[in-house]
């Protein structure tokens, strides 16, 4: 067959095609694959990839080698990523100048440049490939197999890997109500927040009356610091887009929607070449492989408000209204976009189905726990060594993502809290890091598995400063639409805002655990409803904390200003006098060979000493 | 018909009809707010909470919009119902400690005071209701008025927060505003009808006999469009102020020579 410009008629084509792609890769070809994912390219990757490109048209080897833009790795943090094929070399931190070594010495002489190698920190070793490391090692990837290997802007690749067998299948010999069983027994739940089962709402949209049937991708991502969907719609678009397809036939639609956010100009690049190229090769339009399906995608890009990634208001926006909530109680999936039956799912749900369809809803039942199957990815950042993207099974524990993958908490300190669920989740403390990811034990531990953001937080975080910054996030992104989001929060804010102030009052926890229950109870959208549960699993799991900014008007973690002081530790300070001259208010007081002390009368804790101090011997206490 | 029971009393209503038409027809009454039959129902000020029961749980719905499409069971007096609506308006009380109209409705709430000090500003204690730029799109058809801003931010307010050029002068959103933040303003002098605090204004139509402003000139034009018969008798009646028009209808009257047997 025609790797060219191949037309899709039949089913059976994109095996034969897949087949013909294959074969034309030579046994002894090379393959440098760069990451020009958003983390990456931030780094310089799109140049290094540019460099690799012309040393492999320049070169006078025989062998075909060839370099690759592909999506996401996830070791975003280890960036710029570069791999070499045959061997599977993963380099890490590559620069410019690093270019032209890996091109001699891995790519033409298959020898290894240790210096590139990842290292483990804890125990000097380094490892050459990805499974050897340990971030990659207890990871279970589906949804992101083939981020990092195919080159999102062709097709080609895609499809090389077995892209777009599953609608293959589907059309060839499945009915949709076959397609929704398929779902149903792989037990899938929405990646996006809810967990709702995915076959339930597919059946139920399917089941609507009225025509047309819309089926829309929620890419709004608009959780602060989470970025899994967006590293499936840069590395691995296809696999959403046949994601919609089959589940456009399932539900009977022709019509689908992405709903993007602005900020994901590269995303939004690579969603527009895939859907085109999908639309030349016959994947996308009418009679799609030659039967009935037809169905087509357009992109719609958000304009970034966090509240935009409610169904609800997704709808208004699609619509060219204001992104605000509605009332649900008729369902999207009876009357949604333009009052018409609208089945919504994540980005990372509509990159699960192919998968499922391919190797079998039962397969995909084994991996995770009883209520919660599969892999979930999350966006692992803060306090710990390595962060990024990460996908695992179901069931793993907390402890496992975080010491293994993330390598435990940064700068030999202590584990405080985990955050997952994005603004609107919780705070897990230490004792529950055995606690299995899994929908149901997330929400039991007054968190919730959200959309995959997680958080790590070390000792010197202040809990009640971290439910205020979530507070105040939420209150800034809420629609404003009703009573109690837009002045609850508001209230909360402001007294979450007196006790990090050193102002607390008695019984400001009661008034928070009262707002709490006002705007779960009453809120219209789950934006209000679950907004308090950053303010109720910190009091939940660090009410001594609460209690110490209330009654000692102290802050344990040090953190809120005004409620620690600043000391000089007698046996540390070496009475260089930097301090002294430092200091903006004269507070502090000493001699040559005199430990220096500070008048805490004069001092206005701005912290220039402790920031000044070649010693550390200013502490805060 | 599906029966709604509310508080143990029964009544029947059509499909599709809501809680709140339901506690209508059974003459129980629930605090609304932002609810008005000419416009579809938002439910954004939340006052209207009531419970409703779900077997092996109760769930707080808004009476206001919520669609009766079976036999249910709803409460209006319980307890947690009743807080949830006490709590919503202390928060309205708190944006908007000076409105009367707020406090009246609070007053027959129940609710005395809010004990939430205010930390949200409001526009002359507008609530957000948004029955305003509802009434303006729905029913007068203009949109001239809209939402701006997000969170606390939010205000209702003309396109860019500048007077608004498709706002015709009628009225319709002061005429609906439940708390008197929106006000008719004339401007004799410049014979003009301000919508405040949307700063639009209006040229308005004078008595073609003693000069008082009357209406927006805008208002009567588009009126008139909609007028299919005895055009001509709605042109002369428009013509004059009340006063005026009595006035002349009298001297009408009076010039006709009366005829004695
Ligand atoms: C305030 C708010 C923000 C949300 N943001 C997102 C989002 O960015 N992406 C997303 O997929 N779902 C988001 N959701 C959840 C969606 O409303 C919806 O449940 C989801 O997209 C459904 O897809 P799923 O069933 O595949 O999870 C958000 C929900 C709320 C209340
Ligand atoms: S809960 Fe918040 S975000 Fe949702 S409709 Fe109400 S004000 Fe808007």
């Amino acid at each position: 067959m025609n790797t060219a410009a191949a037309k899709f008629a039949a089913p059976a084509d994109i095996e034969a095609f897949s087949q013909a792609v294959r074969g034309k890769i030579r046994a002894d070809s090379k393959v440098v694959r760069v990451c020009i994912g958003t983390g990456c390219a931030a780094k310089g990757s799109r140049k290094i990839y540019e460099l690799f490109r012309q040393a492999a048209e320049q070169s006078m080897d025989d062998v075909k080698i060839e370099a690759k833009c592909v999506g996401c790795h996830g070791f975003c943090e280890r960036g710029p990523i570069v791999v070499v094929e045959p061997g599977e070399i993963l380099y890490q931190r590559v620069e410019e100048p690093d270019v032209a070594e890996i091109f001699r010495e891995t790519v033409l002489g298959g020898r290894v440049i240790e210096r590139l190698l990842y290292e483990d920190s804890a125990t000097g070793t380094r490892a050459s490939k990805a499974e050897e490391i340990p971030f990659y090692a207890v990871q279970k990837r589906i949804v992101l197999e083939n981020n990092g290997r195919i080159d999102p802007a062709r097709i080609t690749d895609y499809i090389a890997q077995g892209g777009y067998s599953a609608l293959a299948k589907v059309l060839s010999s499945m009915t949709p109500e076959d397609v929704i069983a398929e779902v149903e027994a792989s037990g899938l739940r929405g990646r996006g927040g809810g967990g709702f089962p995915t076959a339930r709402k597919w059946r139920s949209c399917r089941e609507a009356k009225g025509k047309p049937k819309y089926v829309v991708c929620n890419g709004d991502e608009g959780d602060p610091g989470a970025f899994m969907d967006r590293s499936i719609m840069e590395g691995n678009p296809h696999s959403v887009i046949e994601g919609m397809l089959i589940g456009a036939y399932a539900i009977g639609s022709e019509q689908g929607y992405i709903y993007v956010r602005n900020e994901y100009p590269l995303a939004v690049e690579h969603l527009g070449t895939a859907i085109s190229q999908a639309r030349e090769m016959g994947l996308l339009g009418k009679n799609i492989l030659g039967g009935t399906l037809s169905f087509d995608i357009e992109i719609n890009r958000g304009g970034g408000a966090f509240v935009c990634g409610e169904s609800t208001a997704l709808m208004a926006s699609l619509e060219g209204r204001a992104g605000v909530p509605r009332a649900k109680y008729i369902h999207t999936v009876e009357s949604g976009l333009r009052n018409k039956p609208t089945n919504l799912n994540n980005v990372e749900t509509w990159a699960n189905i192919p998968a499922i369809i391919n190797r079998g809803g039962r397969w995909f039942a084994d991996i995770g726990t009883k209520n919660s199957k599969g892999t979930k990815v999350f966006s692992l950042v803060g306090n710990v060594r390595n962060t990024g993207l990460v996908e695992v099974p179901m069931g793993i524990t907390l402890r496992r993502i975080i010491d293994e993958i993330g390598g435990g908490v940064r700068d030999g300190k202590r584990f405080k809290a985990v955050q997952t669920g994005g603004p609107s989740g919780g705070c897990i403390p230490a004792e529950h890091l055995d606690t299995r990811v899994d929908f149901d034990e997330l929400t039991k531990l007054g968190s919730m598995m959200g959309s995959g953001g997680m958080i790590v937080m070390d000792e010197d975080t202040c809990m009640v400063r971290v439910a205020k910054y979530f507070t105040e996030f939420l209150q800034k992104e809420s629609c404003g639409k009703c009573t109690p989001c837009r002045e609850g929060l508001a209230q909360m804010l402001h007294i979450l805002g007196r006790i990090t102030d050193g102002e607390g009052q008695v019984g400001d926890i009661v008034r928070l655990e009262e707002l709490a229950d006002l705007l779960e109870g009453t809120a219209l959208c789950a934006l209000g409803k679950t907004a308090a549960n950053p303010v109720l699993s910190t009091i939940r799991y660090f009410r001594d904390e609460y209690d110490a900014h209330i009654r000692d008007r102290h802050c344990p973690a040090k953190e809120c200003r005004g409620l620690f002081r600043y000391e000089i530790d007698e046996e540390a300070c070496k009475a260089c006098g930097i301090c002294l001259k430092a200091c903006p208010v004269d507070a502090i007081t000493g001699e040559k060979k005199v430990p220096h002390v500070i008048d805490q009368d004069k001092c206005t804790l701005c912290g220039t000493c402790w920031e000044k101090c070649p010693f550390t011997a200013v502490m805060k206490v | 018909m599906p029966t709604v029971t509310i508080d143990g009393q029964k009544v029947r209503i059509k499909k599709g009809l809501t809680v709140l038409d339901a506690a209508k027809k059974a003459g129980i009454w629930i605090p609304t707010l932002c609810y008005h039959p000419a416009v579809a129902s938002e439910a954004s000020c939340r006052l209207c909470m009531v419970e409703l029961d779900r077997g092996d749980w109760r769930q707080l719905i808004t009476a206001c919009n919520y669609p009766v499409r079976q036999d249910i069971v709803v409460y209006v007096s319980s307890e947690r119902a009743e807080k949830a609506r006490r709590g919503v308006m202390e928060l309205l009380l708190a944006r908007a400690p000076e409105s009367r109209e707020l406090a009246a409705l609070a007053c027959r709430m129940g609710v005395e005071k809010t004990h939430y000090p205010s930390v949200t500003e409001s526009q002359r204690n507008c609530i957000l209701c948004g029955l305003c730029v509802s009434v303006c799109e729905q029913v007068i058809g203009r949109a001239a008025i809209g939402f701006a801003g997000r969170g606390a931010e939010r205000t209702v307010a003309a396109p860019f927060r500048q007077a608004s050029e498709d706002c015709i002068g009628c009225g319709a959103c002061a005429a609906v505003c439940p708390v008197g933040t929106i006000k008719i303003r004339l401007h004799k002098d410049e014979r003009e009808i301000e919508i405040s605090p949307f700063k639009s204004r209006a040229k308005m139509v004078l008595c073609e006999r003693c000069g008082m402003p009357m209406y927006s000139g805008q208002v009567s034009r588009e009126a008139m469009s909609k007028v299919k018969i005895g055009r001509k008798a709605f042109t002369e009646y428009l013509r004059l102020c009340p006063k005026c028009r009595r006035t002349e209808t009298a001297e009408r009257f009076a010039s006709v020579p009366v005829r004695r047997e």
